[in-house]
C-alpha cells in the first residue's frame, strides 16, 4: 500500500512532466503551419469548416431576401441558382432560368395543401416597393446579418463583399459602411478586381470622384490582366498594358476565362467614365477592351461606330450638322 | 378526472421546482442579449436575425424540456418506489396516464409563455411593434406541438427500459419529423419499389409537426394564418395526441409497477 | 360480521428468468377472508408469496386465475381502494414536495374536501409528529421521518381497512412501540389491519388471527392461540408449519 506522501509525490512529479513537455511542445505548435491557435475564435473552432457555413449563411441571405419563400434542397431551384442578392448587383453572371414563383409546383397532396398555410407561400423582394406588407426599402436591411456572418466565417470569399457592399450603398444608402466592407475586404483578398470594380461603382456613384473611380478602376484591370503568368511589365502604364493585351491572340489564361464579365464591366465603366470626360479615344480603347470578353459584341461595336463619328465631328466642324 | 387534474398539478409542482427550465431560459436570454448587442453596420432596425435566433433557442429549449420532462415521468416513479402508494390509492393507470400527460402539456405551456413573453419583448425593442394575434397564434401552434412531442415521449417512457434511451430516441425521432417528414413524398417517388411504398406509409402516417412551426411567419411578418386552419391543425394535432396517449395507456395497463 | 377481504383461490404466475422452469407459481390456490374489526396477521418466510398476494390486493398485478375482493369489490377496480390505507414496506415519496402536499395530494385523490383535508392533515402530522417539519421538502427528512410520513399517508382518508407491508422494518424499539399503539388504537376504532411481519413475538402481541403461507400455499389460518397450539411459541409453531428442522449444533 503506498502512502499518501508517496502519492502526492507521484502527483508532483505527473505535474511538472506534464508543464515540463508543454512548454518544451508550444513553441514547435505555434510554428507549425497547420496550427489554428493564433488565428481568430471562428478559425479556431471551426477551422476549415467554417467556409462550409458560410455558403449556407450566403444562402440564408437570399433567403431573407424573398421573406423566407425560398426553395429546399427537395424542391426546385433552378431559379435560385445564383442567389438573387448577388444577381441584383449586375456583378455575376446569373444561372437563374426557372419559375421563382412557383417552385413548388402544384400540391401534391392534401398534406402538402394543408401545410402550404403554415409557411410562407409566394414570391417577393425585400427592397421592392409594392403593396404588400413584406416589401419595402427600409426593411432590405435584415438581410446584412447573414452577410456580414458570411463574410466573417470565409474571408476569402470576393462574392461576399461585393454584394454585402452593393446593397449597403446601393439599397441602403450607407456608403461609409460600404467602403469600410470593401477596405476589409481588400485587406483579405489585396489582389481582388471584383471588388476594386464595386469599389470604383462607390466612388463614381455615391462619392462623385471620378477620379478616385478610374483609379480604382484601372488598378482592377491591371489585376485583372495579371491572371494571365505569361503577360510581363506588370508596372507599364495601363494604355500600354491594355494595347498589348488587345493586340495579343484571344486566348485568355484560364483565371482569365472563367471571370469575362468582371473585364468587361470594369472595360465599359471605364469607357462610360472617359466619354463623359470627353475623352473619346480613350472611350474608344476600353470599349474595344470589353469588346474581346464580351458575349454581346453587336451593341459594343455600335457604341465604338458611334464614338468614332462623334469624334469624326471634332475633328471637322464642317461635318457636324449632317449628323 | 379529478385525479387526473391532481397528478397534473404535482407534475408542474415538479417542473417549476427542478432548474431545468431556469437554466434553460437564462442561456436563451443570455444568448438573445449578446446577439442583440452585435454591431451589424450600424443599423439598428435590423430585427429578422434576431427574432430566427431567439425563436431556435425557444423551440430548441422547449422541445427539450418536454422531452426530458415526460421521458421521465413514468419510469422515475417506478424507480424511485413511488409509483407504489400512488397506484394503491383509488387511481386507475389511466388516470396516472392521462394526468401525467396534462401536468407535462400544461407545465410546457407555462415555460411556452415565459419564452414567448421574453420574445416579444425583444421583438418589440427593435421593431417598436407587437403583432399580438401573430404571436398568440405561434405560441397555439407551438404548444399543440409540444402536446405531440409530449404524448409520443409518454408513449416512448412505457415503451423503453431507460429515461434516458427514450429521450434520444423521441429527440431523433421529432427533429427527423421535423426536417425530413415534409418532403418523405418526393424522396418515395425518386426510390425504387418497396423503400416507395415504406416512404409513403411515413409519410403518411407521421404527425406533421411543420404545419405548428409558424416560425418563418413570424420572423418575416407575414400576416397571420386563417384560424380555419389553425383550428384544424389543433384537431389533427389532438387527433394524435389521443393516439398515444391511448397507446400509453394500453402498454402501462400490462406494465409490472415494481 | 362482514368480510372485509376476500381470496378466491388465488393463483399468480410469473415467467421464470431460468430457462428449465417456463413459470414459476408464486401464489397458489390462496383462500382467505379477513373479518371487519380484526387485527389480521399475514406470515411466512422470504419468498412465501407474502408480498405478491399483497400486490394482487392493491392492484398491482393481475392475478393468473381466482379472484381477490376488498370490501366485496374486485380489487382490479380503482373504487376497491377507496377505504384502505396501504403503507408499503419501503417508503419513497415525491421528494420535491412537503410533507403537508404530499398528504393534500392524496387526500385529493380520495376525494376529500378542503375542510376535511385540513383537519386530517393536522391531526395526521400531530400523530406521527411532524408538525414542525411540515413544510419542508421530504428529500431532507430522515428515514425515520419518512416512515412517519408514510403512515401519515396510509392514513389520510381515514380507512376501515389498513394494509402495512412489515410495518416495523428498520425501526428501532421506540418506532416498533409507536407502531404497535397505533395499530392497537386503530383496532379500538373498529378498523381492520392486515399487516406482514417477521416480527413474531409483535404478531402474537397485537393480531387477533393470523394466516402462515409457504412456497405461495396456505398452511394454517386461525387465532393464534389455534396456530401455537401445544408449541412454546409462535416461533415455534410457524418453523414446525414450515416444515424446518434445526441442525444440531457442531462442536469445535
Amino acid at each position: 500500500m503506498t502512502s499518501m506522501r508517496t502519492n502526492l509525490l507521484l502527483a508532483i512529479a505527473l505535474l511538472v512532466a506534464c508543464f515540463g513537455m508543454a512548454a518544451h511542445l508550444g513553441p514547435e505548435f505555434l510554428g507549425w503551419r497547420g496550427s489554428r491557435s493564433t488565428g481568430d475564435i471562428l478559425n479556431v473552432v471551426l477551422g476549415d469548416s467554417r467556409r462550409l457555413f458560410a455558403s449556407q449563411f450566403f444562402t440564408k441571405a437570399d433567403e431573407y431576401y424573398h421573406s423566407g419563400y425560398y426553395p429546399s434542397m427537395f424542391d426546385n431551384k433552378s431559379a435560385f441558382q445564383t442567389a438573387h442578392i448577388a444577381a441584383d448587383t449586375g456583378a455575376v453572371n446569373s444561372k437563374n432560368e426557372g419559375d421563382e414563383h412557383g417552385f413548388l409546383g402544384p400540391p401534391r397532396n392534401w398534406i402538402d395543401r394543408f401545410g402550404r398555410h403554415f409557411f410562407p407561400n409566394r414570391h417577393t423582394h425585400l427592397d421592392e416597393d409594392s403593396p404588400d406588407d413584406l416589401s419595402g426599402s427600409e426593411k432590405v436591411g435584415e438581410i446584412l446579418p447573414w452577410l456580414k456572418l458570411s463574410a466573417d466565417l470565409d474571408p476569402d470569399n470576393v462574392q461576399t463583399y461585393t454584394v454585402t457592399a452593393y446593397w449597403l450603398w446601393s439599397r441602403m444608402r450607407n456608403v461609409a459602411e460600404a467602403n469600410a466592407v470593401l477596405h476589409e475586404g481588400l485587406r483579405n483578398c489585396p489582389k481582388s478586381h471584383e471588388i476594386l470594380y464595386e469599389m470604383g461603382r462607390l466612388y463614381e456613384e455615391s462619392y462623385h470622384d471620378h477620379e478616385g473611380a478610374r483609379n480604382v478602376w484601372e488598378q482592377g484591370v491591371r489585376y485583372w490582366l495579371q491572371l494571365d503568368p505569361s503577360i510581363t511589365g506588370g508596372n507599364r502604364p495601363i494604355r500600354e498594358l491594355v494595347a498589348d493585351w488587345i493586340t495579343r491572340p484571344t486566348n485568355l489564361a484560364p483565371a482569365q476565362s472563367g471571370d469575362k464579365l468582371s473585364m468587361e464591366q470594369l472595360s465599359t465603366h471605364l469607357a462610360q467614365l472617359e466619354e463623359n470626360a470627353g475623352n473619346l479615344p480613350r472611350a474608344i480603347e476600353w470599349l474595344e477592351a470589353a469588346k474581346k470578353v464580351s458575349l454581346t459584341r453587336e451593341p459594343l461595336q455600335d457604341r465604338i461606330n458611334l464614338l468614332n463619328s462623334k469624334l469624326g465631328q471634332e475633328l471637322n466642324p464642317l461635318l457636324k450638322p449632317l449628323f | 378526472m379529478k385525479n387526473a387534474i391532481a397528478v397534473a398539478g404535482v407534475v408542474v409542482k415538479e417542473l417549476y421546482r427542478r432548474k431545468d427550465f431556469y437554466v434553460l431560459f437564462i442561456v436563451t436570454v443570455l444568448i438573445c442579449l449578446v446577439m442583440a448587442s452585435v454591431n451589424i453596420y450600424d443599423d439598428t432596425h435590423i430585427a429578422r436575425y434576431l427574432k430566427e435566433i431567439s425563436l431556435l433557442l425557444i423551440w430548441i429549449s422547449s422541445l427539450v424540456i418536454a422531452i426530458t420532462t415526460t421521458a421521465r415521468q413514468i419510469p422515475a416513479e417506478r424507480e424511485n418506489r413511488t409509483l407504489i402508494p400512488l397506484l394503491a390509492k383509488p387511481l386507475s393507470r389511466t388516470e396516472l396516464v392521462a394526468g401525467k400527460f396534462l401536468g407535462c402539456w400544461l407545465a410546457c405551456g407555462l415555460t411556452l409563455l415565459c419564452f414567448y413573453v421574453f420574445f416579444g419583448a425583444l421583438a418589440a425593442s427593435r421593431e417598436h411593434h407587437w403583432p399580438l394575434e401573430n404571436y398568440v397564434q405561434a405560441a397555439l401552434m407551438h404548444w399543440c406541438l409540444l402536446g405531440i412531442v409530449v404524448s409520443m415521449s409518454l408513449l416512448g417512457s412505457l415503451v423503453f427500459a431507460a429515461p434516458s434511451s427514450n429521450a434520444t430516441i423521441c429527440a431523433v425521432v421529432i427533429a427527423g419529423i421535423l426536417f425530413v417528414a415534409r418532403h418523405l413524398d418526393q424522396v418515395a417517388v425518386t426510390r425504387p419499389e418497396p423503400f416507395r411504398t415504406v416512404a409513403y406509409i411515413f409519410y403518411y402516417a407521421l404527425p406533421h409537426l411543420e404545419f405548428y412551426d409558424l416560425r418563418d411567419l413570424i420572423i418575416h411578418d407575414w400576416p397571420p394564418v386563417d384560424w380555419e386552419y389553425v383550428g384544424l391543425a389543433g384537431l389533427y394535432g389532438a387527433f394524435y395526441m389521443a393516439v398515444f396517449i391511448i397507446s400509453a395507456c394500453l402498454v402501462f395497463r400490462r406494465k409490472a409497477v415494481n | 360480521m362482514s368480510i372485509i377481504l376476500k381470496t378466491e383461490k388465488l393463483r399468480v404466475e410469473y415467467r421464470s428468468r431460468e430457462m428449465r422452469q417456463a413459470t414459476k407459481v408464486a401464489v397458489n390456490g390462496l383462500d382467505l377472508e379477513v373479518s371487519a374489526g380484526e387485527v389480521f396477521g399475514f406470515l411466512g418466510p422470504n419468498g412465501a408469496g407474502k408480498t405478491t398476494a399483497m400486490n394482487v390486493l392493491l392492484g398491482f398485478v393481475p392475478p393468473t386465475s381466482g379472484a381477490a375482493y376488498l370490501f366485496g369489490i374486485d380489487v382490479r377496480q380503482p373504487i376497491a381502494r377507496q377505504r384502505i390505507g396501504y403503507l408499503p414496506e419501503l417508503t419513497y415519496y415525491y421528494k420535491f414536495l412537503t410533507a403537508e402536499e404530499l398528504l393534500r395530494f392524496y387526500a385529493r385523490i380520495f376525494g376529500l374536501s378542503r375542510a376535511t383535508t385540513d383537519r386530517r392533515i393536522a391531526e395526521l402530522l400531530k400523530l406521527v409528529e411532524l408538525e414542525p417539519a411540515a413544510k419542508r421538502p421530504i428529500k431532507g427528512y430522515s428515514k425515520g421521518m419518512q416512515q412517519r410520513v408514510g403512515l401519515a399517508q396510509a392514513l389520510i382518508n381515514d380507512p376501515d381497512l389498513l394494509i402495512l407491508d412489515e410495518p416495523t422494518s428498520g425501526l428501532d424499539p421506540l418506532g416498533r412501540m409507536k407502531v404497535r399503539e397505533i395499530i392497537q388504537r386503530l383496532k379500538g376504532e373498529g378498523k381492520t389491519v392486515f399487516f406482514s411481519s417477521h416480527e413474531l413475538g409483535e404478531v402474537e402481541s397485537v393480531c387477533d388471527r393470523v394466516a402462515i403461507i409457504h412456497q405461495g400455499e396456505l398452511r394454517a389460518v386461525g387465532r393464534v392461540a389455534e396456530i401455537r397450539g401445544n408449541h412454546q411459541n409462535l416461533e415455534n409453531a410457524f418453523l414446525d408449519l414450515i416444515g424446518y428442522k434445526p441442525q444440531p449444533a457442531i462442536l469445535p
